[in-house]
């Protein structure tokens, strides 16, 4: 698939994820290991009243549904190629509410810009926003991503 | 600020550096974490990243970030009163991070704020760099909040923090 190849506007769902106490602490524990991320009585008295997982879980999680979705495509033959998805950068990440154990947010994409990359011409940026829901439409987390697709050659 | 002491709001002043979390990546946490989050050949798999447009096994960008976070929390947050954060402006991914790098993280104070309408908290803006030797590997620019010190908290916040009572 060539960036000309894709529309912009229209979110695609990427997938659903339930937080746990066990996934948010193996999570915090090796990467983000602050109380009210891993100890279940010292979060009781934290700002959020009960444990809650890290925003950079949160943000691997988007990662981890977005490259199913990509593999589930090529398997099914909608994409030809299995290319790395190469980014610059990320930009407006905000984790809006606590995610709190039992919870399932479900993440979307929306493709809205391609963006010339003038240090490599045979690439374009595809810019897309990016959220995540719970069950009653609640938004907890969004950032906006830039992916590196290559151009259609000629 | 002594050994042992615990870092509040006021403690945070514009333009301070903290310099922490020196670290070797290993080619096991780098398949790690990427197997769970990103299991893309470049992430996961030696032999087939060779043959790769980055020219060998790379870390995820998002590893990048939670490695940063687990280096900030032993090396700073550790000793401080932080309350977590809202979120990141930006995130740039400039140098690919290979096995054997050597890195550490530097976290500069960019601004500080103390909200009338939440008198126990303040606000620090950090621009936080993954460093190798003299390269800047990544970057994100994030705001954390920090309790305010029990003796100052409530009391409007003045040029660089909150009077410090010692």
């Amino acid at each position: 698939m060539w960036l000309e190849d894709i529309p912009l506007g229209g979110k695609m769902v990427l997938g659903s994820f339930e937080f746990t106490e066990d996934n948010i602490i193996a999570f915090a524990k090796l990467y983000d290991p602050q109380p009210f991320h891993i100890d279940r009585e010292a979060a009781k008295s934290s700002l959020y009243g009960s444990l809650i997982a890290s925003g950079w879980h949160t943000s691997a999680v988007w990662m981890k549904l977005m490259i199913a979705q990509r593999y589930a495509q090529v398997d099914a033959g909608q994409e030809s190629t299995q290319d790395n998805y190469i980014s610059p950068g990320v930009r407006e990440l905000r984790w809006l509410r606590p995610v709190y154990p039992g919870a399932t947010l479900t993440y979307t994409t929306e493709p809205f810009a391609k963006v010339d990359w003038p240090s490599r011409p045979t690439l374009g940026l595809l810019q897309s926003r990016n959220e995540a829901r719970d069950d009653k439409d609640a938004l907890y987390y969004s950032f906006i991503s830039q992916v590196l697709i290559a151009r259609r050659p000629g | 600020m002594s050994e042992g002491a615990v870092l509040y709001f006021e403690d945070f002043k514009t333009g301070q550096t903290f310099a922490y979390g020196e670290h070797v990546l290993t080619e096991d946490e780098i398949v790690a974490f990427a197997r769970e989050f990103d299991p893309q050949p470049m992430h996961v798999d030696p032999e087939a990243a060779k043959n790769g447009m980055l020219g060998g096994l790379i870390a995820s960008g998002w590893h990048l970030c939670a490695l940063t976070m687990r280096l900030t929390v032993d090396g700073l947050f550790s000793r401080a009163a932080s309350l977590g954060a809202p979120g990141v402006e930006e995130i740039q991914w400039r140098r690919p991070a290979r096995p054997g790098d050597h890195i550490r993280i530097e976290a500069t104070v960019l601004e500080t704020s103390a909200p009338k309408s939440r008198p126990d908290r303040g606000f620090v803006k950090f621009h936080f760099d993954m460093m190798r030797g003299r390269e800047r590997v990544m970057f994100f620019v994030s705001t954390v909040m920090f309790r305010r010190h029990p003796e100052t908290e409530g009391r409007p916040e003045t040029e660089g923090g909150a009077p410090h009572v010692a």
